[in-house]
Formats: C-alpha cells, sequence, structure tokens
C-alpha cells in the first residue's frame, strides 16, 4: 500500500511541472478566448456582455475577410510554389549524386535562420531604390527602371517569394524521408519489365509517397495560413492593406501599439476573430483530409 | 541508378531492356539541366546569406547607392559599431540567456513527464498524452497571448525575460514526443537493476538514465534552443515597454524604425549576421543530425 502511494507521488512530481506549464499557459488561454469573444472588452476596463454581437460584426468587416481573402492567395501561391519544387528536389537529391548532402545541407540552411532577421534582410533585398535585388535585374537589362516590390501591385508576390525561400528546404527534406522509405526492389523490378524514368515516377514513386506527401501537404497548409511573422515584419500587411492575412489582422486588434497601427485594441473582438480564424483554418484541413483520404491508401 | 542494376543481370536479359528515350546526347543533355536547375536553387538559396554577410562590409553610402555585390573596401568597424552603438552587445546577451534557459526548462519538464509516460502507468495517462498531441495543433495564433501576458504580470514575471522563458517551455509537447522516443530505446532492466540495488526513482532518473540519453537530450536541445533563439513575436510582446529586455529578432526588426533607419542598413545588416550565426555555425557543424532528425519526424 505505501509503494503504491510512493509510485503515485514520484509520478505526480515528475509529471506536475508539466500538467501545471500545459494547464495555465496552453489551455486557459484557449478558454479565456472562449470566454471573452462573447464581451465588449478593449483589454482595460470593464467587459461587458454582448452575446453574438462580436460575430456579426465579424460578418460585416470587410477588413477582415479582406484579410481572409488575402491569406488564401498568399497560402496559395506559396504552396503552389513550394510543394512541386521541394518534390522535385527531393526526387533529384534521392538518387545518387555528387555533392548530395552537401546541396541538402544548402537547401535545408533556410529553415535554421530566425524568420524576422532574414525577413528584415529581405526588406532590403527588395528595397526599390538600392535594394540588391533591382540593381541585379537592371545590370542584366532585364527592367528598364527599379521595380517597387514593396509597392501595392507586387508587396504580395514579394513575400511569397520570402515564404517560399523559407520553406522549400523543410518539404524538400520532408519529402526525402517519404522518398527513402520507399524499397529500392520495386525499382529494380520495374526497370528490368521495361518501365522508363517517367512511368517508375508515375507508377511507383508517387503512389508510394502519397501517404507521407498527404501529412506533409496538410502540415504545409496550416503552416502557411498561420504564418504572418515575415509579412508582419517585411510589410506590416500593407501597402494599403494589400497584404494583410488574417492572423496579422488578428494580432493588430491585440496588439495595435506595436504596429503603429490606427486601431483600437479590442480584446473582445480580437477573440471573435481569433476563434474564426482557427475555425476556417480547422476547416480547409479537414476539408484537405477528406478529399486526400484516398492518398493513405497505398495497395 | 538503374544501368547499376542492369550490368548485374546475364547479358542476354540486357537486351530485353529498353533505353531510356533520347540516347546518350538526349541523357548528358538531361544531366546538365539537372544540375543547372540545381545550382541556380542552391544560388538562389544563398543569395540572401551572401547579401548579408557583403552588405555588413559595406559603408552606409555604399548600402544607399546599391552598387555592386562586393563592398569596395571591407568595413569591419560595422560589427563593433552595432555591437556598442545599435546595442547588439545587450541583444546577444538577453537572445542567449533566454534560449539557454528556455532549452534547460524545456528538456527538464520534457524528460520527467516523457519518463513516467514511458516506464508507468497510472491513471489518466491517456488523457495526459492526447492533451500534449493536440497541443502541438491547437493554434488561434496571437489570442493566447493577452492571457499570457496578464498571467505574467498577476505573477510579476512581465518586467524579466522570465515570462517569456515560462511561456515557451510551456509549449514543450514536440520535445516530451521526441524524448519518449529515445526513452523507448533505453532498455528497462537498467532502471529496474538500479532501483533493486537501492537507488530511488529521483535518483536512478538523473544519475542513470538522463546521463544514458545525452544524444537525445543533445538532439532536442538544439531543437529547442533554434525555436527560441529564432523566437520573434513572443518577445516582441513582452518587450514593448521594455526595451532593455529586447531579443536580437526584436532589436534588429525595430532598427528599420529608428530615426535614421535609412543610413543604418549596413549596421542591420551586421545585426543580422550577428544574429544568424550561431545558429547557421550550429547548423554546419550538427548537420547531419538536424537532417536527420527533421526527416524522421515525418514518419508514424
Amino acid at each position: 500500500m505505501i509503494y503504491k502511494w510512493r509510485r503515485l507521488g514520484e509520478n505526480s512530481l515528475f509529471l506536475a511541472p508539466s500538467i501545471i506549464l500545459t494547464l495555465t499557459l496552453g489551455i486557459y488561454p484557449l478558454f479565456w478566448m472562449l470566454r471573452y469573444m462573447f464581451y465588449d472588452y478593449a483589454g482595460y476596463g470593464e467587459a461587458l456582455f454582448i452575446g453574438l454581437d462580436n460575430f456579426s460584426r465579424l460578418l460585416r468587416d470587410g477588413l477582415f475577410w479582406e484579410s481572409v481573402r488575402n491569406t488564401f492567395v498568399f497560402a496559395g501561391g506559396k504552396l503552389l510554389l513550394t510543394l512541386p519544387l521541394s518534390l522535385l528536389l527531393a526526387v533529384i537529391l534521392n538518387g545518387k549524386l555528387r555533392g548530395v548532402s552537401l546541396l541538402r545541407g544548402i537547401y535545408f540552411m533556410p529553415t535554421v535562420i530566425s524568420t524576422a532577421v532574414i525577413s528584415v534582410v529581405f526588406y532590403n533585398i527588395f528595397n526599390s531604390y538600392n535594394g540588391m535585388v533591382n540593381t541585379v535585374l537592371m545590370k542584366l537589362h532585364l527592367v528598364s527602371a527599379p521595380v517597387d516590390w514593396l509597392g501595392p501591385k507586387h508587396a504580395m508576390l514579394t513575400v511569397i517569394i520570402v515564404a517560399v525561400w523559407g520553406a522549400v528546404g523543410n518539404y524538400m527534406l520532408l519529402f526525402l524521408a517519404g522518398l527513402q522509405s520507399i524499397p529500392q526492389d520495386l525499382y529494380e523490378s520495374a526497370a528490368i519489365d521495361g518501365a522508363n524514368a517517367g512511368r517508375r515516377f508515375w507508377n511507383i514513386t508517387l503512389p508510394m509517397l502519397a501517404p507521407v506527401a498527404q501529412m506533409v501537404i496538410m502540415l504545409a497548409i496550416i503552416a502557411s495560413l498561420k504564418g504572418y511573422e515575415s509579412i508582419m515584419v517585411i510589410t506590416e500587411g500593407g501597402p494599403i492593406g494589400k497584404t494583410e492575412v488574417m492572423y496579422l489582422y488578428l494580432y493588430k486588434l491585440l496588439f495595435p501599439v506595436s504596429t503603429g497601427s490606427p486601431v483600437a485594441q479590442q480584446l473582445g473582438y480580437g477573440s471573435a476573430v481569433g476563434f474564426a480564424s482557427a475555425v476556417i483554418v480547422g476547416a480547409v484541413t479537414g476539408l484537405y483530409f477528406f478529399f486526400s483520404r484516398k492518398m493513405n491508401k497505398v495497395y | 541508378m538503374n544501368e547499376h542494376v542492369i550490368s548485374k543481370q546475364p547479358a542476354g536479359l540486357k537486351q530485353s531492356v529498353p533505353r531510356e528515350p533520347g540516347g546518350h546526347a538526349g541523357r548528358i543533355a538531361a544531366r546538365t539541366v539537372m544540375w543547372l536547375f540545381l545550382l541556380a536553387t542552391a544560388l538562389l538559396t544563398l543569395f540572401p546569406l551572401l547579401m548579408t554577410l557583403t552588405g555588413s562590409l559595406k559603408t552606409g553610402a555604399e548600402m544607399m547607392t546599391g552598387g555592386s555585390l562586393f563592398p569596395a573596401k571591407m568595413q569591419f568597424a560595422n560589427y563593433a559599431e552595432a555591437w556598442k552603438q545599435a546595442n547588439f552587445a545587450r541583444y546577444t546577451w538577453n537572445s542567449a540567456f533566454m534560449s539557454v534557459m528556455v532549452t534547460i526548462g524545456t528538456l527538464l519538464v520534457a524528460s520527467m513527464a516523457a519518463y513516467v509516460v514511458d516506464r508507468r502507468e497510472f491513471p489518466g495517462k491517456r488523457i495526459y498524452v492526447t492533451v500534449q498531441a493536440s497541443m502541438m495543433f491547437i493554434s488561434v495564433g496571437a489570442i493566447v497571448l493577452r492571457p499570457q501576458f496578464d498571467l505574467m504580470v498577476a505573477l510579476h514575471l512581465n518586467t524579466t525575460l522570465w515570462g517569456v522563458i515560462l511561456i515557451l517551455v510551456s509549449a514543450h509537447s514536440s520535445t516530451f514526443f521526441m524524448l519518449q522516443g529515445f526513452f523507448k530505446a533505453i532498455p528497462r532492466e537498467l532502471d529496474e537493476a538500479a532501483m533493486v540495488d537501492g537507488s530511488g526513482f529521483i535518483r536512478t532518473f538523473f544519475r542513470i538514465i538522463l546521463p544514458l540519453l545525452t544524444p537525445g537530450l543533445g538532439v532536442a536541445g538544439l531543437f529547442a534552443f533554434r525555436h527560441s533563439w529564432n523566437e520573434y513575436i513572443l518577445p516582441l510582446v513582452f518587450t514593448m515597454t521594455n526595451p532593455k529586455l529586447q531579443t536580437l529578432t526584436v532589436g534588429l526588426a525595430n532598427l528599420r524604425y529608428g530615426s535614421s533607419a535609412a543610413m543604418q542598413i549596413h549596421l542591420m545588416m551586421a545585426g543580422a549576421c550577428l544574429s544568424i550565426l550561431p545558429m547557421l555555425l550550429a547548423y554546419i557543424l550538427a548537420n547531419k543530425t538536424f537532417i536527420q532528425v527533421t526527416a524522421g519526424s515525418v514518419k508514424g
């Protein structure tokens, strides 16, 4: 009996730090949000219960829906470039090539660098008057005048390029791990049966990679719908809201001071926006999971 | 890859394998295109880093006019200036302090929990594991920052970096799962034998099991360190009213708003180098580990 209590005590002691931290800093904030989305609360002063008013305001909030649209443009553009590129790199680097590990090392390098810091660098590189991108393009006579990369017309493209730069190496590595788990003898027997490289890719690589790809693509979708750090540093959602994404919009409602945004701090409404954003990400992920479920079955 | 295989086949079989279309010349062309593609992507990947490095050695005026990629004359003084004038000494100290503490805290909290979960049965074990797993996926963005911030204010931890450290340690679920995998590889007989020999539970864990886990702790620690070193939004929120606590990421990004920001691009680049270099160095040294662990995380 004493033995049993002692075991229980030891277990609790070892789990306590993890449980306390998870409850207070992980789970409590979620309930906090669920509560305040029904309140009119500025972050100071009194919170006033207003029922579903925050949500009816959300439906009429053009800025929010604009940011949702931008989120999908950003995530779509990023995924459309990142996924094929990283898959292509993974397939090439899966073969026996000279310098494979060096190339892998180089492609993966961006993922160890802080997004915020590299965004500062890109901010300067894409500068319209003295940025290196324009200098290079002008020297190569590809453009005649400096391109305003951070202006309303190209800002979205610029933040997508930066996001792709930071993400390709990561997904390349995940695809590569999937590729390496495909048994080699499948390729060997296919080659003997006379299947060329294209057929082998189409009939072996793609179906065998499908379960891994399903997971990787899901992670990529979630990450690109949620990412706002680099946009915050490069354009702060501007110019004229052209790169304002969902989670950045949310951030500005909660901490307007740090971005110099003219919006007043609104925690109650922010909670509703946060909830809606999480639901949107969840819905997209769920839909993707539903439509990609066939990818899970290889045989 | 297939040539190698085919050559092992008897001569008669070789004839039955159709050649790749295009023949010899086609294959060389394909290889050239592939290598051009690989080199171009590698170059594009390295370009911003190269820009940072060369930019950090230029004069302010040189940065302003654009000019060539390489500096006319190396300005190593930029680093001294960034270190002193732009306060990078302070930022580096804050970043290092925060990251080291977060790494130690995360490893301690996660390894203790992972040990108990791996070795023992207890009521609520499944609930605990499920909650930890879902913590990796739930995200409502910046919204959790506010209640976290309020909690730290209540605990009077908002004026130090300890608040940020605690919050980062609280997000230990991925480290927990990583370490749980490593614990599985340590035979249970070891701790049982130690306990039979009279070593208590806590003593066994710290004296016998943890030292055996060193490689696993190293890998998990590397990831925890990278994560906190690169963290931006959390320290940004916490140091808004307390510039003395800013980390490298925050301090650097804030330089953009400096009164003479345009004149300071060379300092920004030097600062960027200062904040990138430690991580890059760790990466180059532990390249294999990084790549293997990241690649392993997709399985299962």
